[in-house]
């Protein structure tokens, strides 16, 4: 009996403490829907039904993702030097990374805007903007080249960028970084921040026909960091709002100090009399200096020019043009519905998300019911602007887009989630895990006036163990969801290049009919262009030598130059005289210091500056396969010693060895 | 020694047993709490050591720190220094008793142990709560009305996290030793045969009582109420907000949660049946997601609350946290016996 009841006490004890694993919690395994594989399978030959165009972040780059595959359809380099290509290289590319600092190779690309027309993606260009040295770009969709770069002055950091209005008017740039105006003395102490430190919101106009781009006008703001915007679609069409944060104004550990103020703001700036103020003459010129770089498709050339000076308007003398909206916590997001009245904050640090009414701000501003100014602006009462309030949605909301049923759906960081809500009545419908940690979502014209709610792109932060290791340094982690049923379905998870930090999708349809397939030779008008072979040519001037070489399958003409001499700037200005589907050429050459190859299109005339250190013989050839001979795609070039007399010749298939320098091939 | 009264060889050996087993916990962790969040795939852990505190400290104060909880460091626990010397002294006390053979001795030893456990309990409870209390006032996350009191023993969710705390393998050897311990002191303690059959049953008995606490230790007490996942058992919504949450657990261990006092109302009335032998547990409003007895709490009700369902009542542990929530939300305050009649 002793022994019984000592075994059934060890085993009871034993059993209690076991019974507590049954409270552990287990991991939840992905639930993917079974019918996910075919949803993105696009087979051999098929087209996908979306262009996702998505940011590089610190690859400076845009990527172009297929949807529902997933597949990573090109690279477009905007602010980085892109080797692959000779973008940055080359010399008619050069000049579109030209900033008031000099050649800048590198920058952090962070978000996109597809042009709209009428609230409606038209699939023209695509803007992105530039995080460290300020510049929006404009890419053409119809070559996928970028077309033209436009500096900020008066400007650091530019993170509330390159969103626009409904009608591709205005293209914004706002600051993220507050910091001396550049006609100020910048040499002052940092902790003199709140007195010497301003932030700006540059206005972009864009051409209609042509979207040629200029300042048209800067509008002066307090020094608080600009996060995101979104310009009103519909009745709130005149305005545009800008989340910021530091309101504290802090310039140091920002991490504790710009997270003290229970409410930032979101800014209300009425555009349309901004506009009209900067029209009538109301601003002031500052003299500044940033570069406006532009490329021209026919001559295949950009040009960079130094603009001079700056319209400004400042925002605490104009009255009626900005308000501030209170907005919990550190906003981040700043999202408004299709409809134009419903405005989301998300605040990363809050635990709720405030949703907040036009008609109301309207009404607000109206009324003057306001709280109080900060630095001369009127900061209108919380509850007069706010609509309600989505309760406890999750940890680390960050930003919103709109499924065009109504509702919204949030991306939660802290929580790595994203969550679904009814815009109406602020309740939650449907959460979902991603993995791990969301940024960014996008909607195929999620954030325009006609959203198509099929797909949820969610852009995630952390990867881990997503797919299989690949060192330390990992690609992001990417995940498509269908939204079109209650409940959202993970369909696919696929990795992305860089770090995406904004999407955009469009239908297929809207681009792919316009994609150029090859340049008209005809129209070709770059300064050293050769039509033709019989254009192939090599000139001396001086120290000077432009070579025009030409490219066909699969020779160079010429492709044997003599006289080239030490101290020479050569110049290669390569000519693909194809005029037919894919079929570029490249073009390397050996001993190119600080250079990189050639990619050049059918009908494009490309050139690459080349000083040789030595005396002897150089190779160059094709670097893109073009043709079953591609091979023997080739050439050589002679350099000469500084004081010879070798005289400058060139040629294809002329220059045979003679009979004194022929040993027979093949000896008995 | 007397022969008659000098211990059993068996027993004896039982003790070296758990003398030696004292020493080896000396190097094994004691408690582990793991921490489990959606983008920590391979799960996070704390160990903690008689001498230190092991496994992913460093990244638990990293994360810590947003929401300004002290960072965690060896240096700072006392506990630390004198814990190896405690077990080392319990290790020696049994060898002594081992050798010695006196009954005095036993249960002395034994009631130290029980009595050690329990005050390493209490500091382990009272540490956790300061732990999950004193937060930096300038952290960078606040989350009203949150505090991150890690779970005693048990499961808790915090904001991201859910938090796990078990003992560790040491921790399971020092049980052992306990239990070694008590089991040689029945066996030593030599009664006539009829007190022995009492104490035999008593010890029946206690096992059983064991046991069925084991069975219910994770069904009589309360369940958290998972946000966006849950639905009112009522009402039928999905849980958006859970400060205003109650639940019933009927006498079977049936868990029926509700986002709103009217709901859980509304139900009780329905179900009559339920209404005798539950359970009720309502949110603490001020307190994360602590639940409290119905009868325990006090109420405040305020239009200003605009819970889901409109019954504008929260729930609180004390008269002080109401106190301190009047002062955002005013309104009147009530006893469970007022709310019974709504």
């Amino acid at each position: 009996m002793k022994k019984f009841s000592n075994r059934v006490m060890i085993v009871a004890a034993a059993f209690m403490l076991s019974s507590l694993y049954s409270c552990k919690p287990k991991n939840t395994a992905d639930a993917v829907s079974g019918d996910a594989a075919e949803k993105v399978y696009v087979a051999p030959g098929k087209y996908d039904e979306f262009y996702d165009f998505v940011s590089g972040g610190f690859n400076g780059q845009m990527s172009v993702y297929g949807l529902p595959s997933g597949r990573l359809l090109k690279i477009v380099p905007v602010f980085s030097v892109f080797p692959e290509n000779g973008y940055g290289y080359s010399e008619e590319t050069k000049p579109m990374l030209n900033t008031s600092h000099g050649s800048v190779p590198w920058d952090d690309l962070h978000h996109l805007e597809l042009s709209q027309t009428n609230g409606e993606i038209d699939g023209r260009w695509i803007f992105a903007n530039a995080n460290n040295t300020p510049r929006v770009a404009r890419i053409d969709l119809s070559t996928f080249k970028t077309a033209e770069i436009m500096e900020l002055p008066n400007s650091a950091g530019n993170h509330s960028s390159p969103f626009i209005t409904e009608n591709t008017e205005y293209v914004v740039a706002g600051t993220r970084f507050a910091v001396p105006m550049d006609n100020q003395n910048g040499d002052v102490p940092i902790n003199t921040y709140r007195k010497n430190f301003k932030a700006s919101i540059s206005f972009i106009s864009v051409d209609k026909t042509t979207g040629n781009m200029k300042v048209a006008f800067q509008l002066r703001v307090p020094p608080v960091d600009f996060d995101l915007s979104h310009s009103g679609k519909g009745k709130s069409h005149d305005w545009f709002f800008f989340s910021c944060y530091n309101t504290e104004q802090a310039n140091t550990l920002l991490e504790v100090n710009a997270s003290q103020r229970d409410k930032d703001f979101i800014l209300a700036v009425n555009w349309k009399k901004l506009e009209e103020y900067a029209n009538a003459g109301k601003g002031h010129k500052e003299a500044v200096s940033y570069a406006h770089n532009v490329y021209n498709e026919e001559s295949h050339t950009s040009t960079s020019t130094i603009e001079k000076e700056v319209t400004v308007l400042d925002a605490k003398d104009l009255k009626d043009i900005c308000y501030f909206i209170p907005c919990p916590k550190s906003p981040h997001g700043c999202d408004v519905d299709p409809t134009g009245e419903y405005i989301v904050g998300s605040g990363k640090l809050a635990a709720l998300i405030p949703v907040f009414s036009f008609d109301k701000i309207q009404k607000a501003i109206a009324d003057k019911d306001f709280i109080g100014n900060y630095d001369g602006i009127p900061v209108i009462k919380y509850e007069s602007a706010l609509y309600g309030e989505v309760q406890k949605p999750g940890l680390g909301p960050l930003h919103t887009e709109f499924d065009g049923r109504g509702n919204a759906i949030t991306t939660m960081f802290v929580s790595s989630e994203i969550v679904r809500w009814n815009i109406k009545d602020l309740k939650i419908i449907d959460r979902q895990p991603t993995f791990y940690s969301p940024g960014h979502l996008s909607i195929p014209g999620g954030d325009t006036r006609k959203p198509n709610g099929k797909y949820v792109i969610v852009y995630n932060k952390i990867t881990k163990d997503r797919y299989l290791p690949t060192g330390p340094e990992l690609a992001q982690a990417a995940q498509l969801f269908d939204i079109t049923g209650d409940k959202m379905k993970l369909l696919l998870d696929f990795p992305t290049v860089g770090e995406p930090h904004y999407g955009q999708a469009v239908a297929a349809s809207v681009i792919k009919d316009k994609s150029v397939k090859f340049f008209d030779i005809n129209k070709n008008k770059n300064p050293y262009v050769a039509k033709g072979e019989a254009d192939a040519k090599v000139v001396r001037n001086g120290k000077r030598v432009d070579v025009y070489i030409t490219q066909i399958r699969s020779h160079f003409v010429p492709d044997n130059i003599e006289g080239i001499k030490m101290g020479d700037e050569v110049y290669w200005h390569v000519t693909n005289l194809e005029q037919d589907w894919d079929v570029p050429h490249g073009f390397a050459i050996k001993g190119a210091a600080n250079a990189a190859e050639l990619l050049v299109m059918p009908g494009e005339t490309q050139t690459l500056a080349w000083n040789p250190e030595k005396p002897g013989i150089y190779p160059f050839y094709c670097t893109d396969f073009c043709s079953a001979l591609h091979q023997e795609m080739q050439g050589y070039v002679r350099v000469s010693a500084a004081n010879s007399n070798v005289p400058l010749t060139f040629s294809t298939g002329k220059n045979m060895p003679d009979s004194t320098n022929t040993p027979p091939l093949l000896t008995q | 020694m007397k022969h008659s009264l000098s211990f059993k060889n068996s027993s004896r050996i039982l003790l070296v047993l758990g003398a030696l087993v004292l020493l080896a916990i000396i190097k094994l962790p004691m408690w582990r709490i793991d921490l489990q969040a959606p983008q920590y795939p391979e799960g996070l852990t704390l160990f903690i050591y008689p001498n230190h505190l092991g496994g992913d400290v460093d990244i638990v104060n990293g994360l810590n720190h947003y929401i300004g909880m002290k960072p965690l460091h060896t240096e700072d626990f006392f506990e630390f220094k004198i814990l190896p010397f405690i077990t080392i002294g319990f290790s020696v006390l049994l060898l002594l008793t081992a050798f010695v053979g006196k009954r005095w001795m036993l249960i002395s030893v034994f009631i130290l142990f029980i009595i050690f456990g329990i005050i390493a309990m209490i500091d382990f409870w009272r540490w956790e709560y300061n732990y999950g209390h004193t937060l930096n006032p300038d952290a960078p996350i606040i989350v009203p009305g949150m505090a991150y009191q890690p779970p005693l023993i048990g499961f808790k969710q915090l904001l991201n996290f859910g938090a796990y705390s078990i003992p560790a393998l040491g921790g399971f050897l020092f049980v052992g030793v306990g239990i070694l311990l008590f089991a040689v002191n029945v066996i030593e303690l030599r009664y006539k045969k009829r007190v022995k059959a009492i104490i035999n049953k008593q010890a029946v008995a206690a096992a059983c009582a064991l046991l069925l606490i084991g069975f219910s230790s994770c069904n009589s007490s309360p369940e958290q109420i998972v946000l966006g996942k849950d639905n009112c058992s009522y009402c039928k919504m999905p849980f958006g907000d859970a400060r205003f949450g109650a639940e019933l657990i009927t006498s079977k261990g049936k868990v029926y949660k509700f986002d709103d006092a009217h709901c859980l109302f509304s139900f009780i009335n329905e179900n009559n049946s339920t209404k005798s032998n539950s359970k009720i547990y309502f949110i603490d409003f001020s307190g994360g997601h602590t639940f409290v007895p119905a009868e325990n709490a006090v109420y405040l009700k305020s239009e200003t609350f605009h819970t889901p369902m409109n019954g504008n009542i929260a729930a609180f542990q004390s008269q002080e946290s109401l106190q301190v929530a009047m002062q955002k939300f005013p309104g009147t305050v009530l006893q469970w016996n007022e709310l019974n009649t709504k």
